[in-house]
C-alpha cells in the first residue's frame, strides 16, 4: 500500500482525541491471527504457524455513520467486527465501542450495543416469541411492542422454534433481537444476506426508523456483498483486503471523486488509489482531489461500489 | 414533488435529489410556498439515509431554492426561480456527453440532432417553441452564474 492510502486510513491516536467527539467505534493497529489448527485454512497453510487475519488495523466510525464494510471472503470483515465487540481476542492493538475498551464493556455499553452475527446465534429449541422474552429480561430498554411490530412487519412466524424457521426467517429474528433494545451502535455482520429484496428494503428502513428521535445518533457497521443495497444507505464504506484496510471514505465522496482511468502506460504516482493489468492495459483509479492536473482526467468513469470493488479486489 | 432515485447512476443520491429539485424549480412548476416530503419522509420511502436527504436540502437552502421552517419543514422559496440554474444549464451537461458519444460514433450533427428531436418527440414534447414563463424571467435578470458544483459540505 502506498503512502497516500495509508494517510487515507490512519485516524488520528485514540489519546488525541479529546476535545472532539467520541467516535461511536475506533480501533488502533488490530492486529490477530488464526493460529493451526483443524480447520481448512489452517490445515491449507500449515507451513506457517500463524495465518493472519487482521494486519495493523486502524479504524474510526464516527458517530451517526453507516459505514459498510466490503471486501472479499476471508479478507477479514468477521473477525475484525468480533474483535471490535470482544467476542475474539486481539493479538495487538486497541479498540472501543462507544469510549469503552473492547476487552471490558460494560453492562451500560452493551446495552447500548446491537450485533448481528454472520450466522444467526438462536437457540434452536425457542421460538420466535421465547426470544423476545428471554431478551426482555435481559436488556433494561427492550421494546417488546418494537419488536413484535418489526416481526410483524418482516412477515416473521413468532410461533415456531427457531431450528424450524428457513435461513432467511432465523436472519430476520437474528436483525429483530439486534433492534429492540433501540441501540446506539449496531454491527451487522452480513444481516441480510438470505432476505429476499423486500425484506431487505424493509430492514434497510428498519436502521433509519426512529433517526428524529435519537440523540446521539445511530452508528452502524455493516458488512454486506449486497453493494446495491449498501448504496442506499452507506454514509462511509470502508474497504478491506487481506485484513488491512485498503481505502476507507465517505461514499458520496469517493462517487464524486474516484475516476477509472485505462491507459496503456502507468499514470503518475499522485492521485492514484490502485492500479492493476488488465488485457494488456493498464486500469488506474485516481482520486480526483489529489490529482495535480484532475481536469484531464476528468472525463474517466465514474465508479459505482460494484466497480470500485472490482477494481481494488481483482 | 416527486423523486426518483437510483443507485445505478454513477450520482450520489444526495446530488440526484439537488438536480431534481433543480429542475423542477427552473421549470417553473413548483409553487411558491409549497411543501417538500420531509427528510424522514423522503427517507423511508427510497429506503435512504436520512442523512443524504438533510445534505441535499441543505445545500438547496444555501442556494435559495429552499427554505426551513422551523418545526415544519422545507418549502420552495420566494424568489426561488430567479436563483434556480438557468434551465439550459441543467440540460447542458447531459447534451454534452451524447455529443460526445455522438462524435464517438462518428455521427453527422443532422443524424444526432434527428435522434434527438425522436426522443423529444417520444417524450410528447411540442414542435413548436413555446416559451415558458421562467425562461423568459431568465432572459430579463441575470442569474447567479456561478452555480456551486461542489457541495460545501465537502471538505
Amino acid at each position: 500500500m502506498n503512502a497516500f492510502l495509508d494517510s487515507l486510513s490512519r485516524p488520528p491516536s485514540l489519546t488525541e482525541s479529546s476535545g472532539v467527539e467520541t467516535p461511536a467505534l475506533e480501533c488502533r493497529h488490530l492486529s490477530l491471527s488464526r493460529r493451526q489448527g483443524a480447520d481448512f485454512w489452517a490445515q491449507a497453510a500449515s507451513w506457517m504457524t500463524k495465518v493472519p487475519i487482521l494486519r495493523d488495523l486502524s479504524l474510526e466510525l464516527p458517530q451517526g455513520a453507516v459505514m459498510g464494510l466490503v471486501g472479499r471472503n476471508g479478507a477479514g470483515k468477521s473477525s475484525l467486527m468480533r474483535c471490535l465487540l470482544g467476542l475474539t481476542p486481539a493479538d495487538q492493538g486497541e479498540s472501543r465501542l462507544l469510549g469503552c475498551d473492547s476487552r471490558q464493556l460494560s453492562d451500560p455499553v452493551r446495552e447500548r450495543l446491537g450485533y448481528v452475527a454472520q450466522t444467526p446465534d438462536l437457540f434452536g429449541e425457542l421460538s420466535g416469541q421465547g426470544h423476545l422474552s428471554m431478551m426482555g429480561r435481559i436488556y433494561a430498554h427492550f421494546d417488546l411492542n418494537y419488536a413484535l411490530r418489526l416481526a410483524l412487519r418482516l412477515d416473521l412466524p413468532m410461533g415456531t422454534r427457531a431450528d424450524k424457521l428457513s435461513m432467511g426467517d432465523q436472519q430476520k429474528l437474528s436483525v429483530v433481537l439486534a433492534l429492540a433494545h433501540h441501540p446506539d451502535l449496531l454491527i451487522l455482520d452480513e444481516p441480510v444476506s438470505s432476505l429476499d429484496p423486500l425484506a431487505r428494503r424493509d430492514f434497510m428502513r428498519e436502521l433509519f426508523a426512529d433517526a428524529d428521535e435519537r440523540h446521539p445518533p445511530r452508528s452502524v457497521l455493516i458488512s454486506s456483498h449486497l453493494l446495491s443495497d449498501l448504496e442506499r444507505v452507506v454514509s462511509h464504506v470502508c474497504f478491506l483486503h487481506q485484513g488491512r484496510v485498503q481505502l476507507v471514505d465517505e461514499w458520496d465522496a469517493l462517487l464524486e471523486h474516484l475516476r477509472l482511468v485505462v491507459s496503456a502506460e502507468s499514470l503518475p504516482e499522485a492521485g492514484r488509489v490502485n492500479e492493476r493489468r488488465c488485457n494488456g492495459q493498464v486500469h488506474t483509479v485516481l482520486d480526483l482531489r489529489h490529482c495535480p492536473n484532475p481536469e484531464r482526467h476528468a472525463q474517466g468513469q465514474p465508479l459505482r461500489m460494484d466497480d470500485l470493488f472490482e477494481e481494488l479486489n481483482a | 414533488m416527486h423523486f426518483s432515485i437510483h443507485t445505478q447512476d454513477s450520482q450520489p443520491i444526495y446530488k440526484q435529489i439537488v438536480e431534481q429539485v433543480r429542475r423542477w424549480v427552473a421549470s417553473g412548476s413548483a409553487q411558491v410556498g409549497e411543501e417538500l416530503p420531509s427528510v424522514r419522509q423522503l427517507a423511508q420511502l427510497h429506503a435512504i439515509n436520512p442523512m443524504t436527504v438533510s445534505k441535499a436540502y441543505c445545500l438547496l437552502e444555501a442556494e435559495g431554492l429552499l427554505e426551513r421552517r422551523r418545526g415544519m419543514g422545507m418549502f420552495v422559496r420566494a424568489g426561488s426561480v430567479l436563483a434556480a440554474p438557468c434551465p439550459a444549464d441543467l440540460l447542458r451537461p447531459s447534451l454534452q456527453s451524447a455529443a460526445a458519444h455522438a462524435a464517438q460514433l462518428g455521427w453527422t450533427r443532422a443524424q444526432a440532432l434527428e435522434l434527438f428531436d425522436e426522443c423529444l418527440a417520444a417524450q410528447g414534447l411540442a414542435e413548436t417553441a413555446m416559451v415558458h414563463a421562467a425562461v423568459t424571467a431568465d432572459a430579463a435578470t441575470p442569474r447567479n452564474p456561478d452555480i456551486p458544483t461542489d457541495s460545501p459540505l465537502q471538505p
